[in-house]
């Protein structure tokens, strides 16, 4: 194996055991004295540690490895390896991690202050780091044991953080639905481990590495729809995404930034891990139905978010959205890889990546913002919100570069991430899969309805005037949630104008897992229209600021001057906020030509009854339960309820009966194994 | 060579803008010819703008920064969109990486920028105008793209120079099916992203119908005026790049003065055949209903579709 240097080793063993060791501080947090700051102060210098251990490794391309087998649960019992290894994949995702990590936990140390006091506090500070560590376990582990254990773990804590927010039957409903999914995913995830088994000694990655490639194909297919189903879940594609919506809004703002920004991520490192490197790649239809999951969830994913009035729920649908955009590329990716055009698959799968990265940055900013506008406004309601770009200019404006981004506009990372897609799909004519192109269609499809959603977002949010007395009231957030924010929005920036820094490791990461992408004469380890871009963006940048300075110029040279004055109201002389046009009606438009998609129940009642045209008083209530939940969860459960009930004849409560059935269950087993 | 390749992009660049304005004087002509009117001087749109930048700025007085700077960002887009598209001869201010994909990007950050500060303006209008077109404009964002990668992908390349190179060496391209279809599909797509009949009426003030004009309802005076250049821009820029990508005939092989004065003569007929073409439909056509824009985006998807569809049948 890899000889690893023992510092780096030691630096991941600090940096895990810093997390580990953390929530023994927590209790700090909920003191009156200064050092109530320590627990975000040591997780945020703990956090920018381990990102420049991760740079280094995904820099420089040394991996950093650490053997846990000894200390592992139940060592003696069952010896099941325990090693981490950091090699440049797991450490850009760990880069990933931090990067997104420690400006939350700067935004956190002011946001749970506020928000939380006594022991659920001092949880909240216990549940970050260990929250933090269980996805860096999952990310770096280089064992199915290890990576089993982070992963049921990150499930539990998640879990763990949406009860600590409060206590109601919905909360308990959508905490319990979340559970039943991420278990049902993590059975799906076990299952492709263990069929490895059966032509692999051991569960060791660089193991399976070798015996995956060899495996027959419908092996292979096993193991690779398997994953699909387990890490399809946790990523929330569409139809497994029914958990996503109810669980990120009911966590706390942060854990809500973590849940989206990271935690997702981890499914397509899941993704990536098992298709490119563990199977080596496959025959296109994987790929296929990738892309087809992947666009399903794009289109579907920002109508939802389209049509959602509460800000987090709607942030929640944009992340299915997004994640839809991430497995596209990777489809693309493997499409292009068995039509053996390595380059190509390289560029997407590029795309994949560093639109997980952007993903990262500008979801958990939003989720920060929009924690940012509870705390202010008391409400997350679009419905309820309004001028508070007024109030809070710099949260504002804040959130206004993550809409930017997450919109894909150009200068923003959204779109250096599109761009790469973009460029991937259309590759796909020249190398034999011209269904491809299209796919060009669906993400420009998805960026035009992800830029009406979040001109809504910010338009019904943060201008115009407030619609309720808390949002004219609202303050501008605290020092230490604005800095987070800001941190982030200018990691969003960065990406978006210089990109050029990220391109040659990621290059080297892509082509590590891609045999022959590399060595194609010319072609070097990032693919040309990559380094074309990040050699152009800069100019773009500096050209958009000198024509806004020529624009800005124009209106001032012979200009009246600028006069305040009221918003023409058409004469009347009283406008009321009322009068604007709201979030719902802003969307009507999209959502009656999606009408199809959301088919939502309206109620309109007007009193008096049988006066349609001249009412007192008008009720409207429109509910919406996806129509996934009507025609395919609904159903798929009542049939497990009623399995259940016919099972359930068989316990009869006599012992007899019980010992019979264990018998004839032993003599079955037996035959079997004979025969087989 | 060395001097002559960056002056000519500049000057191909100074001529989009310059022309924007001229461009609607035309149209408005030929539309008061088309009804039997005499019709302003050419140049009234130049004299509007004149006109609009020495007046009083009024800004509502709930509106943030974000009003003020929206017609900015708006305009600085249209400008910089500019740089990406050949005129005179295939190649273009902004080179490099500049492809199809930032023309469409900075096309959709000034209609962001646009829908923002129609939100901020605080009455209904503007959300009503900013809802509409966001319904249109998210709707035409993939037959706009979609027809540019039928191009991109027969040309072998992402810019829109190197399309109009490519076109340019070709013969009989016209008939092909991926030319036609892309070329009706980015037609279709260019009235909608103009604001043009029938998707859009530039000339009404009614609110059951307008749009564009819904948006921009609480801007005047300077900000205004960049408003109205931007949009102004914007047309001529749809114009030049489907005159580019279909229709290069005329442009200079190299930056000789005397090919470039032929190239500037041709691209002017274009325009002016553009124009009489848009003033005709106008007087002919009455706008769409606002839910029939759907199934007209709709046609131009499927159009540009069966382009990107049929390069792989050429191939």
């Amino acid at each position: 194996m890899i000889a690893a240097n023992p510092w780096m080793a030691a630096a991941l063993a600090a940096f895990l055991l810093a997390l580990l060791l953390l929530p023994l501080l927590a209790g700090l947090a909920d003191r009156r004295s200064r050092l109530r700051v320590a627990p975000a102060a040591l997780l945020v210098l703990a956090l920018l540690a381990g990102g420049a251990l991760a740079a280094r490794v995904l820099w420089t391309g040394a991996p950093a490895a650490l053997d846990l087998s000894a200390w592992a649960p139940m060592a003696e019992a069952a010896p099941f390896a325990f090693t981490l290894t950091l090699d440049r994949l797991s450490a850009f995702f760990l880069l990933l991690l931090c990067a997104v990590g420690a400006p939350v936990a700067l935004y956190a140390q002011a946001y749970l202050e506020r928000h939380y006091a006594g022991w659920r506090r001092a949880a909240l500070w216990a549940l970050l780091p260990l929250f933090l560590l269980s996805m860096a376990l999952v990310l770096a582990a280089s064992t199915g044991f290890a990576f089993f254990f982070g992963w049921e773990l990150m499930t539990l804590l998640s879990a763990a953080a949406m009860l600590l927010d409060g206590d109601s039957p919905e909360r308990r409903h959508n905490t319990y639905i979340y559970l039943v999914m991420m278990h049902a995913a993590a059975a799906c995830v076990l299952a492709a481990f263990l069929l490895f088994l059966s032509r692999a000694p051991s569960l060791d990655f660089a193991v399976m590495r070798v015996a995956g490639p060899a495996m027959p194909l419908a092996l292979r297919n096993a193991v690779f729809v398997l994953a699909l189903l387990g890490f399809g879940a946790k990523a929330g594609l569409i139809p497994l995404h029914l958990w996503l919506p109810k669980a990120h809004p009911i966590a706390p703002a942060p854990m809500s930034a973590l849940m989206s920004g990271v935690m997702l991520k981890t499914a397509v490192y899941g993704m990536v891990r098992f298709s490119f490197d563990l199977l080596g790649g496959g025959p296109s239809g994987w790929g296929y139905a990738l892309v087809a999951a992947g666009a399903a969830s794009g289109v579907l994913g920002v109508l939802y978010a389209l049509g959602e009035n509460d800000l987090k729920r709607l942030l929640a649908y944009s992340s299915i959205e997004n994640l839809g955009i991430i497995f596209m590329a990777l489809g693309a990716a493997l499409v292009l890889q068995a039509h053996h055009a390595p380059v190509w698959a390289a560029l997407a799968l590029l795309a994949a990546l560093l639109h997980s990265l952007n993903h990262a940055l500008y979801k958990s900013l939003l989720f920060l913002g929009a924690g940012a506008v509870g705390d202010a406004a008391h409400s997350v309601e679009l419905s309820q919100l309004g001028g508070l770009q007024r109030r809070m200019p710099i949260t504002g404006g804040l959130v206004l570069v993550g809409c930017l981004a997450i919109v894909g506009l150009p200068l923003t990372n959204g779109f250096v991430g599109e761009w790469l897609a973009f460029r991937g799909f259309i590759a796909g004519a020249g190398a034999g899969a011209p269904v491809l192109p299209l796919l060009a269609g669906v993400l420009a499809l998805i960026s035009g309805l992800a830029a009406a959603c979040f001109a809504n977002v910010y338009g019904a949010g943060f201008l115009g005037r407030p619609r309720s007395p808390a949002a004219g009231a609202a303050e501008e957030a605290p020092r230490a949630m604005r800095a987070g924010m800001a941190a982030l929005a200018a990691a969003c920036l960065l990406v978006g104008i210089a990109p050029g820094f990220l391109l040659r490791p990621l290059g080297a990461t892509v082509a590590a897992l891609l045999p022959g992408a590399g060595l194609l004469p010319g072609a070097g380890l990032v693919p040309a229209p990559a380094t074309a871009l990040a050699a152009m963006l800069p100019s773009l940048a500096l050209a958009v600021a000198l024509a806004a300075a020529a624009a800005l110029a124009l209106r001032a040279w012979r200009s009246g001057g600028v006069r305040r004055t009221a918003t023409w109201g058409c004469g009347q002389p009283l406008m009321t906020p009322r009068m604007q046009y709201s979030a719902a009606a802003f969307t009507e438009p999209l959502r009656t030509v999606f009408a199809p998609v959301y088919r939502a129940d309206h109620q309109l009642e007007s009193q008096p009854d049988g006066q349609a045209w001249y009412p007192t008083a008008v009720n409207y209530r429109s509910a919406r339960t996806t129509s996934f939940e009507r025609s395919f969860y609904r159903p798929a459960v009542q049939a497990v309820v009623n399995a259940a009930a016919r099972l359930g004849r068989l316990q009869t409560g006599n012992v007899q009966m019980y010992l019979a059935s264990i018998f004839l269950a032993l003599i079955a087993l037996l035959m079997i194994m004979r025969l087989a | 060579m060395t001097l002559a390749a960056p002056l000519a992009n500049l000057a191909q660049w100074a001529l989009l803008l310059a022309v924007a304005p001229l461009l609607r004087g035309l149209i408005q002509r030929a539309k008061a010819r088309a009804q039997n009117r005499r019709g302003a001087s050419l140049f009234r749109p130049y004299a509007e703008l004149a006109k609009l930048l020495r007046k009083q700025d009024l800004v509502p007085d709930t509106a943030s920064a974000v009003f003020r700077a929206a017609p900015v960002v708006s305009l600085a887009a249209m400008l910089v969109a500019a740089a990406l598209v050949p005129v005179l001869w295939p190649a273009a201010l902004l080179a490099g990486g500049g492809d199809f994909l930032v023309l469409v990007g900075l096309l959709a950050l000034a209609r962001f920028a646009l829908l923002l500060g129609a939100w901020d303006g605080g009455s209904a209008f503007g959300g009503m105008g900013a809802s509409r077109e966001a319904m249109v404009s998210a709707l035409a964002e993939a037959p706009l793209l979609l027809g540019l990668v039928a191009v991109a992908i027969l040309a072998g390349s992402g810019s829109l120079a190197g399309m109009a190179q490519w076109t340019l060496g070709q013969t009989l391209v016209h008939f092909s099916p991926v030319y036609a279809l892309a070329a009706t599909a980015l037609g279709l797509v260019a009235i909608a992203e103009a604001g043009r009949i029938p998707v859009d009426n530039p000339a009404t003030h009614l609110e059951l119908t307008m749009i564009h004009e819904a948006m921009v309802l609480e801007y005047s005076g300077p900000s205004l005026a960049l408003l109205e250049l931007a949009a102004a821009v914007k047309l001529s820029l749809l114009l030049a790049l489907l005159a580019a990508v279909f229709f290069p005939w005329g442009m200079a092989p190299a930056p000789t003065p005397a090919r470039l004065a032929l190239a500037l003569l041709l691209f002017l007929l274009k325009l002016a055949a553009g124009a009489v073409a848009i003033a005709l439909i106008e007087s002919t056509l009455a706008k769409l209903r606002m839910y029939q824009v759907p199934a007209y985006l709709g046609l131009a998807s499927a159009l540009a579709l069966l382009a990107v569809a049929c390069t792989a049948l050429i191939r």
